[in-house]
């Protein structure tokens, strides 16, 4: 059990951002959850004449004062710009400074600033007014999200991005949550951001993979996912540190483990083998039993094959308690946040951790019976901490490839007092 | 005290210009002379003047013996690429095909992923609409498809990572895999680092002044030299088995390298596409994490730099190196001046200095540039290196290096 590590093996979040279609923080965010609404619409930045669906989760547009905040923000990406803006929320919140080698920095993203590198070229072929600027195409490779959070912050410790597809963000936290462990770094920046582009739409439409009208994660009727676009940050320290500066912990981060389904690029494998196994690393890497886990925030997008495959993982970990334990799914409020859904995702299960209460998935009533899960719809469902007991729980992100991730985190304080 | 096992490498296997399997790269950084091709610059939106070479992996029915055209189809370039090169790398470790199925971390270092599938995509969307977009380029246009790849082929179900950190992702990857082994999270990895060559790129690596000839100069990679002015692209993939070093010894061979400190640090001063002129800040990163973990500069005893003939990233390197050792640094040997800018043509002759191959010359390197202040090994005999420092230094800002031990015998 975690509770048996020294304090400087333990690893807490003290601050979190995160922008999405609800807005540019992880108050809109949370609002958005709890309303059990969703945020895909119809109204998008680019058109989406001659696709097979017409809907996505944008991002609204960006608050007032951000370009002043930071030198250079014209020439940031749109996914850049998202992480800086959720990385200085969740600073702001751990009132944190993390300039210097302490810290570290790790990211996931699926395509970064893709989008200005195809404005680039479609303005070079003529298809979109205005000259081709090369500073697009600066913001096209994949490090530029967690450069640019670093860049902005003075981070001076490794930073290192990853682009596994959907599980990138999520084993960006993992691997933050092991260097802190490992002494490498003593506070961290975990977290993802990716923005929408015509490319990602068309490809996930290619695929057949995207549901016209809102998703219905878990459902009977699902048909498949919606797009969204944003970021999620976490600030995470070793828990020695956080409380020597008297620092409000709001979650803690127990444990991270992650596995390859080697089965298919894009289907899941169907048993959900992979997924189970990177549950059961995170929880072996956490020191918890399945039985001690109180919810899962799913990956969840809402295509028919993978809830499918998540369903028969969640019963591979958890047995016969896989039917009644809270699940959720995120996806179907704020759509697929690709290769940083990982990392908006733990920021919404720390925050159902901290208000002890699990958010409603949008998308209709009852999961589908076939699948045996208690799928949170309707309103929130509150968590009952027994006396002197750490609510923990699990969030998983799935990857085209087979990359499959997991994190477990816990409610702090870590005994259930308040 | 540390209780985890040694993590070594004990089996190396590439293709690039300078062709197939680990005996193919010494033999290539020993001859220093690089054979960069022509390249086809016929599309429109290429400037005129530039590079107009690069060093592309030719032996393409080599490659075939690896991945079988059948297999390749379904593949796009770095995909094949990868896969060929975990197989030779499986062969030199003296593992059969199916030898790593099960928990094996698969980690991968690339810094554009399949671009060239990705160019096409959107040129059917440009060309036909968004519902010409071919689902199978999609999949395979993604920057973890060539991990994915690799896993399916090797049955490999431990963690599938890929790390896109430019010039700092391979050393970043590789220590990203010995992290997984000395934990247990994996038994063993497949660690590597790919790219390849597309005309698209090209043009974009031209218009950022990036390669050699792209001022109208001579295309040729000139690492620390005076006269240097860019790298030369250069398309392939090198893959590294690491096991736990026990567990190598018990089947009776010998590792080409030990994995030793892996450290990392970020200059938020270096501009997003280029390097800081000051090294203070990565110099004082290193050095404490050297210092942390009971070495100095001194038990450094060869640097293979990553240095590629870039104009900054050289001048940077070069600064780097004289503040850690100020009255001259240990034997320095940048591979990138033979093998290209990818970043395989660092991670395979780091491999190779820690199994006591003979390196060097540098390749392109001839006039010293005062302002650089390294002179290159001249690839004269030296002692066995015991302990070697792997260099990278990206663009934008990130570094990572490695600490490389020659194995016991």
């Amino acid at each position: 059990m975690n509770d048996s590590r020294r304090p400087g093996d333990r690893v807490v979040i003290t601050g979190l951002g995160a922008v999405s279609g609800w807005g540019w923080d992880a108050a809109a965010l949370w609002r958005g959850l709890s309303s059990g609404m969703t945020a895909v619409g119809t109204e998008l930045r680019f058109s989406t004449e001659g696709q097979r669906t017409h809907v996505a989760a944008e991002a609204p547009e960006e608050p007032a004062g951000l370009a002043d905040a930071f030198a250079g923000w014209s020439r940031l990406s749109r996914a850049d710009r998202f992480a800086v803006s959720a990385a200085r929320e969740a600073l702001a919140q751990a009132d944190l400074e993390v300039s210097g080698a302490d810290t570290g920095l790790f990211f996931g993203t699926s395509t970064a600033g893709i989008a200005e590198g195809e404005e680039y070229f479609l303005r070079l072929l003529g298809r979109s007014p205005g000259s081709p600027r090369l500073q697009f195409l600066a913001s096209h490779e994949m490090n530029g999200p967690g450069d640019a959070v670093a860049r902005c912050f003075e981070v001076a410790g490794p930073v290192r991005s990853v682009s596994s597809a959907c599980a990138a963000a999520a084993l960006a936290v993992g691997d933050a949550l092991h260097a802190l462990r490992a002494g490498e770094v003593r506070r961290a920046l975990a977290g993802g951001s990716d923005s929408l582009c015509l490319l990602t739409y068309s490809g996930f439409n290619s695929l057949r993979a995207v549901d016209e009208a809102p998703c219905r994660p878990f459902r009977a009727d699902r048909e498949g996912l919606n797009l969204g676009e944003g970021a999620g940050v976490l600030v995470l320290e070793r828990l020695d540190d956080a409380l020597g500066r008297g620092a409000r912990p709001l979650a803690e981060l127990l444990g991270a483990g992650a596995s390859c389904d080697a089965h298919h690029m894009t289907a899941p494998h169907p048993e959900g083998e992979g997924a189970a196994q990177a549950m059961l690393a995170a929880l072996a890497d956490a020191g918890l039993a399945p039985d001690q886990v109180d919810f899962v925030n799913a990956h969840g997008t809402g295509t028919p094959l993978n809830d499918s495959a998540e369903a028969k993982a969640l019963h591979t970990v958890f047995g016969d308690r896989a039917r009644a334990l809270p699940l959720t799914s995120t996806k179907g409020s704020v759509g697929h946040l690709l290769g940083s859904s990982g990392a908006i995702e733990a920021v919404v299960t720390a925050l159902c951790l901290e208000t002890a209460e699990v958010h409603p998935t949008p998308g209709g009533g009852e999961a589908d019976p076939a699948l045996g899960v208690d799928l949170v719809h309707g309103s929130a469902r509150r968590l009952a901490h027994g006396a002197g007991r750490q609510l923990v729980a699990v969030s998983t992100s799935f990857a085209f490839g087979g990359s499959n991730a997991a994190l477990v985190l816990g409610s702090w304080p870590g005994d259930g007092s308040s | 005290m540390s209780t985890a096992p040694r993590v070594v490498v004990s089996g190396l296997g590439q293709v690039s210009a300078a062709g197939l399997g680990r005996e193919a790269m010494a033999a290539a950084l020993v001859a220093a002379q690089p054979e960069p091709v022509e390249v086809d610059l016929s599309a429109s939106y290429h400037l005129e003047g530039g590079a107009r070479r690069a060093l592309l992996a030719r032996s393409e029915s080599e490659i075939a013996r690896w991945v079988p055209p059948m297999e390749a189809r379904r593949f796009s370039r770095p995909s094949k690429l990868a896969v060929a090169a975990a197989r030779m790398a499986l062969d030199d470790a003296g593992l059969a095909a199916d030898a790593l199925a099960g928990p094996t971390a698969i980690v991968v270092a690339t810094t554009f992923g399949p671009s060239e599938f990705t160019e096409r995509i959107l040129g059917q969307i440009l060309a036909d609409g968004p519902q010409g977009a071919s689902p199978f380029l999609f999949t395979q246009s993604v920057a973890n498809a060539p991990a994915a790849q690799m896993a399916m082929v090797l049955g490999a179900r431990g963690p599938n990572v890929t790390v896109t950190q430019r010039e700092a992702g391979p050393l970043i990857a590789l220590g990203r895999a010995v992290a997984e082994v000395a934990s247990g999270r994996a038994r063993a990895a497949v660690v590597a680092a790919v790219e390849e060559h597309s005309s698209l790129l090209h043009a974009v690596l031209n218009r950022f002044s990036a390669l050699a000839g792209s001022e109208g100069d001579d295309d040729v990679a000139r690492p620390f030299d005076r006269r240097r002015s860019g790298f030369v692209f250069a398309e392939g993939a090198t893959a590294l088995i690491l096991e736990r070093e026990d567990e190598v010894r018990a089947r009776g061979r010998r590792p080409l390298a030990a994995c030793g400190l892996a450290v990392g640090a970020f200059d938020p001063a270096a501009p997003r596409t280029g390097w800081s002129r000051d090294p203070a800040v990565l110099a004082g990163v290193l050095e404490a994490r050297l210092l942390a973990a009971g070495l100095s500069p001194d038990d450094i005893d060869f640097v293979v730099s990553g240095a590629s003939g870039a104009v900054a990233g050289d001048r940077l390197e070069g600064a780097l190196l004289r503040r850690l050792w100020p009255g001259g640094p240990p034997p320095v040997f940048a591979p990138k001046g033979c093998l290209g800018e990818y970043g395989g043509g660092l991670l395979g002759p780091a491999v190779l200095a820690a199994s006591g191959e003979t390196l060097g010359p540098t390749a392109g390197f001839a006039e010293p540039d005062p302002e650089v202040g390294v002179v290159p090994h001249s690839g004269g005999p030296l002692e066995p290196p015991r302990r070697i420092l792997a260099t990278g230094l990206a663009a934008g800002g990130a570094a990572a290096w490695m600490v490389l031990e020659a194995p016991e015998p």
